[in-house]
């Protein structure tokens, strides 16, 4: 799948969207990101280099990419506080294929199979058997990491060949990561506007019997959003892995926290139904450039975590306001 | 132990039947698993061991309770690890630095719990935060608190007196298991047996439905999230006084366990079911499978998984037995 | 109610901008003990009286096979894999010991308490800790010897009474030495150089750098401390942290210390990434294995550490003299098999020796 047509067949769709952002979460997550980019960027210059702007996009970008899955996760009804957890084991798989000599394509498209086999199981005992999706992900989460653990007792793999660096190639002078950050955000967001399949996922969310009603069945929809997230996992797993020459198979701490805050920052309704995934994808920046810029204002790093949850906050609030705003002028 | 027996069949009469199964089942895994264990070692089954995860279980336990009540309603509270931490701070910090003596500083912990659950329950009931979104930001924001207040300092040399809370017995059981006690023989009465508790499973079932039939919706969830605040502060000080020692990393984590115990319990995530027997039994279960399975020699990330499995496969059984006899009835 | 939520954000960046830095940010208050500024320099040895625990009731287990659990800060992690293998190396020599690892997944202190109390529940003949807090740790560990069970610790203390003998890996003033005087020759004695540890509330981490703040003070006065920065034991997030300071302070910045196995190769990286090897040196504690690419690329000229495979073995090895009735109060140094004789110091600490600097010339011959 080339970006060439992607941007292409979106294009039109892309016009639309643009329009609907105004006025939206979308707007207020890029008006904060842009008073960031300002406020700290006169304060230090070296904040909006280029460098350092590549880094902020950069070093979220696998956040932002599983945090489309989760987006549309959380608007079918569901949960998946797993997420961290099946990224350190991608990873780890990813890695440990790559230096054990298979071909490089094998070692960054298993990780999208693997993923898509475990959250396709997710999505079998959410969808079929009518398990809480919070349940299942929570002892989702213990497996995988004990097991991690247990098989891998933390060992680093280092030594990776040549050429798996996926996330630090430079195609057009631009990080592999953004191309996968931006190509899947637009891509996702048309799939969720335009399409049949990608509106149900609204429908079951937002009321799964009238969704039913109206044809669609909510199992089914259901069991599509876990198979895809999966697919956003592998991928992020992916771009994960290649980031750094070396990788730690670990559980990357509190991964799972940080892609959820990243889609309900991002406006995506946590009771299910609302939201867009070009919103998760600006709040992942919103926090990469608060995280960056509270370094660059000298601020006491003991405070650090205080004001972060803070930001966290008024962004919600703000979103919440807007909402109220709005149907008080309707 | 017969109020919660009564308050759990009371349950299972009125307007959930399928719900005593769930009590039933686990109890029944857990009288099996026990077996199990206690034949595999004989370290495990005695009485020093099974008070002495008492102890371990006081904190998880005190916490569980109070999001029992939450869960019912369809809410959640993820801050609660985080508030922990915080009044650990606050009780280390205003002793420590600021001078004011041990008892009013427990006090102190306490009110900023409190204090911290009200702000949740605010947020939620006058903002309309959804419970996720707001107990996530403050996961965040309380932890940053406390990691702000204490600059990363350890507090340590509290008088001896204090350690009776976490580390002393009355009567030959922990201090703290008592408080668990006391704490669970309430909440499920509040739960079981009263107008307020019934208020709760009305607004987990239909939150708008029950705002027509005239309870006090925003007043009850208020009431809970303080109260879910409070025993987190509660269960900070305790576990202060049995770790001798104040961090801000404190609880880091707890949210997850309070909330496996919870649903293992048979509390549904949707609202609107459980008790509070299923959340006694839930986290009872989760501790002596730890205990056991350390006992019989098996690792700790093996343990994880087994917990994980035993979580799923529990909740999985429940559903597939409630299916069979609806569709059999 | 926004105003309100903003009032508080605004209350806290103010509040965390006001922060007056008397101290490098991560350090700790307990007081410091530089080392001299010459080559080599090493603490004068005052003679302490032993001041560690005793086990009571212990049973003679003398030349008597032993069951011992290590329970490090957390399992998973490559660094107590590596302590692991080393105490297996001692129980396979010694052939009379067996020992189990076990500990919990995460670096959490109420996590560990409950893995030791389940193996003194157990029975065990000794218990080897490698502690997340030295003062929570104290009332299990008391609870062991008060059962006669052997406590012996390693790599990170406890509260000396709450256990017998601790294997220092290295004095926390040798560390701070070693790890200036690096920096120093690498960037000279006017440069400036930042932090990324793992959090300020690990207690190791936080004695290095207030060590590290009092010899840079006593033998390097004119070297710049700018900041430091938290990072868990998270290797992306420790390198975008490098990233950040490296974007912030462009030339200014001279050098990175690394605080953990984990910040330090991904400061490495970071340095890499940005194509400044060279101008800014990377100096700080880790692994061999996860160091080898930068070094042999050349980024990174000295990497401190002790080992921790010997660190493990000796950890057994001064058990094993325990349990013998060969080390007891008063000793001044104990026979540790391949390592051979190590001293006594502090009252009750068994030292390993000085940190170990690996260059390109040796860490190939590491493998951990």
């Amino acid at each position: 799948m080339s970006t060439a047509s992607l941007a292409r067949g979106s294009s039109n769709a892309l016009g639309a969207q643009l329009k609907r952002l105004v006025g939206g979460q979308e707007m207020i997550l890029l008006l904060c990101i842009l008073a960031i980019f300002l406020i700290v960027g006169s304060l230090n210059p070296r904040f909006i280099a280029e460098r350092n702007l590549s880094s902020i996009f950069l070093g979220n970008a696998y956040v932002a990419v599983a945090a489309i899955g989760m987006s549309m996760v959380i608007i079918s009804g569901n949960i998946d506080i797993s997420v961290g957890s099946l990224i350190g084991v991608l990873a780890t798989i990813s890695g440990t294929l790559a230096v054990n000599g298979y071909p490089i394509i094998v070692a960054w498209l298993a990780p999208l199979l693997i993923g898509v086999l475990v959250t396709g199981f997710m999505g079998y005992l959410v969808a079929y058997l009518r398990m809480p999706s919070i349940v299942v992900s929570l002892g989702m989460l213990s497996i995988l990491k004990g097991g991690l653990i247990s098989v891998t007792s933390g060992a680093w793999i280092s030594n990776l060949p040549a050429g798996y660096a996926l996330a630090q190639l430079r195609p057009m002078g631009v990080p592999m990561p953004i191309w996968f950050m931006v190509g899947l955000t637009i891509l996702a967001a048309w799939w969720m506007r335009y399409t049949a399949a990608g509106r149900s996922i609204y429908a079951v969310g937002g009321n799964a019997e009238a969704a039913l009603l109206s044809g669609i069945s909510p199992r089914r929809t259901v069991m599509m959003v876990f198979l895809i997230h999966g697919l956003f996992v592998g991928i992020a797993s992916v771009l994960f892995a290649t980031q750094l020459a070396v990788i730690q198979s670990t559980v990357p701490p509190n991964l799972e926290l940080t892609i959820i805050t990243a889609s309900v920052v991002g406006g995506v309704s946590i009771l299910g139904g609302a939201g867009t995934v070009i919103g998760s994808t600006l709040a992942a920046v919103l926090l990469a450039a608060i995280g960056s810029s509270l370094i660059f204002i000298n601020l006491s790093p003991y405070w650090l975590r205080a004001v972060q949850g803070a930001l966290i906050l008024v962004t919600v609030l703000a979103d919440l306001l807007r909402r109220r705003r709005q149907a008080r002028r309707r | 132990m017969a109020t919660l027996d009564a308050a759990a069949k009371k349950q299972g009469k009125g307007w959930q039947p399928a719900l005593l199964r769930h009590e039933v089942l686990l109890a029944v895994i857990l009288v099996i698993a026990l077996i199990f264990l206690a034949a595999q070692t004989d370290k495990f089954l005695t009485t020093g061991n099974l008070l002495n995860q008492g102890r371990l279980m006081a904190e998880v336990g005190l916490v569980a309770l109070p999001m029992t009540l939450i869960i019912v309603t369809g809410g959640i509270d993820l801050s609660v690890g985080s508030i922990l931490g915080l009044c650990a701070i606050v009780l280390g910090y205003s002793w420590k630095n600021l001078g004011v003596p041990l008892p009013l500083a427990m006090v102190m912990a306490l009110g900023v719990g409190t204090l911290a659950g009200f702000a949740n329950g605010w947020f939620i009931t006058r903002v309309r935060v959804p419970p996720l979104i707001m107990t996530l930001a403050t996961l965040a924001f309380y932890r940053g608190l406390a990691e702000g207040i204490s600059q990363a300092r350890s507090v340590r040399g509290y008088p001896d007196w204090f350690f009776q809370l976490g580390q002393g017995d009355v009567w030959g059981v922990p201090t703290q298991l008592w408080i668990l006690a006391v704490a669970v023989v309430i909440t499920a009465v509040i739960l079981a047996r009263t107008p307020f508790g019934r208020g709760l499973y009305a607004i987990g079932h239909n939150e708008v439905g029950a705002r027509f039939s005239g309870i006090p919706v925003d007043r009850y969830k208020l009431i809970i999230y303080t109260f879910s605040g409070a025993m987190a502060g509660l269960a900070g000080v305790i576990f202060v006084s049995r770790v001798s020692t104040t961090r801000s990393d404190m609880g880091t984590g707890l949210e997850l366990d309070v909330i496996a115990a919870v649903v293992l319990g048979g509390t549904s995530i949707f609202g609107g079911t459980g008790t509070m027997l299923g959340t006694v039994l839930g986290f009872i279960m989760i501790q002596l499978l730890k205990n056991g399975l350390a006992l019989t020699g098996v690792k700790g990330d093996a343990t994880i998984v087994v917990i994980g499995i035993v979580l799923i496969l529990s909740i999985l059984l429940t559903n597939f037995i409630q299916r069979r006899r609806s569709g059999n009835e | 109610m926004l105003k309100t939520a903003t009032t508080v954000a605004g209350l806290c960046l103010v509040a965390g901008l006001a922060q007056a830095a008397d101290r490098w940010d991560g350090a700790d208050e307990l007081a410091v003990n530089p080392l001299g500024c010459e080559a080599g320099a090493t603490a004068t040895v005052t003679p302490k009286p032993y001041d560690g625990g005793a086990p009571t009731g212990a049973k003679d287990l003398a030349g008597k096979e032993i069951t011992l659990v290590d329970v490090p800060k957390l399992i998973g992690i490559g660094y107590f894999a590596a302590t692991t293998q080393g105490m297996q190396e001692a129980a396979k020599e010694l052939g009379n010991v067996n020992v189990k690892t076990d500990g919990p997944t995460e670096a959490n202190i109420d996590d560990q308490i409950t893995f030791l109390d389940n193996f003194i529940t157990q029975g065990v003949d000794g218990l080897l800790f490698a502690a997340n807090d030295p003062v929570a740790i104290a009332p299990v560990l008391k609870k062991a010897l008060g059962q006669g069970i052997h406590v012996v610790g390693y790599d990170a203390n406890s509260q000396p009474d709450a256990r017998e003998w601790f294997v220092n890996q290295a004095e926390f003033n040798g560390i701070g030495k070693s790890m200036v005087d690096a920096m120093a020759a690498e960037i000279g004695e006017d440069g400036s150089f930042a932090i990324v540890t793992s959090t300020f509330t690990t207690p190791n981490q936080a004695r290095w750098i207030a060590e590290m703040q009092a010899y840079a003070e006593k033998c390097h006065p004119n070297m710049k401390w700018l900041e430091t920065v938290e990072a868990q034991e998270d290797n992306i997030l420790s390198f975008n942290q490098a990233t950040t300071l490296l974007n912030k302070y462009g030339d200014e910045l001279k050098g990175l210390f690394g605080m953990t196995s984990v910040a330090t190769p991904a400061s490495a990286e970071a340095v890499t990434q940005a194509q400044l090897c060279g101008k800014v040196a990377v100096v700080g504690l880790a692994t061999p294995n996860a160091m080898k690419p930068y070094v042999a690329a050349d980024c990174v000229k000295s990497v401190v550490l002790w080992n921790p495979v010997d660190l493990g073995y000796a950890a057994v090895q001064v058990m094993r003299a325990v349990a013998d009735g060969k080390l007891q109060a008063g000793a001044t140094e104990v026979e540790a098999g391949r390592l051979g004789k190590l001293p006594i110091v502090n009252g009750s600490e068994v030292l390993l020796g000085a940190p170990f600097i690996y260059s390109k010339s040796n860490i190939d011959q590491f493998d951990f």
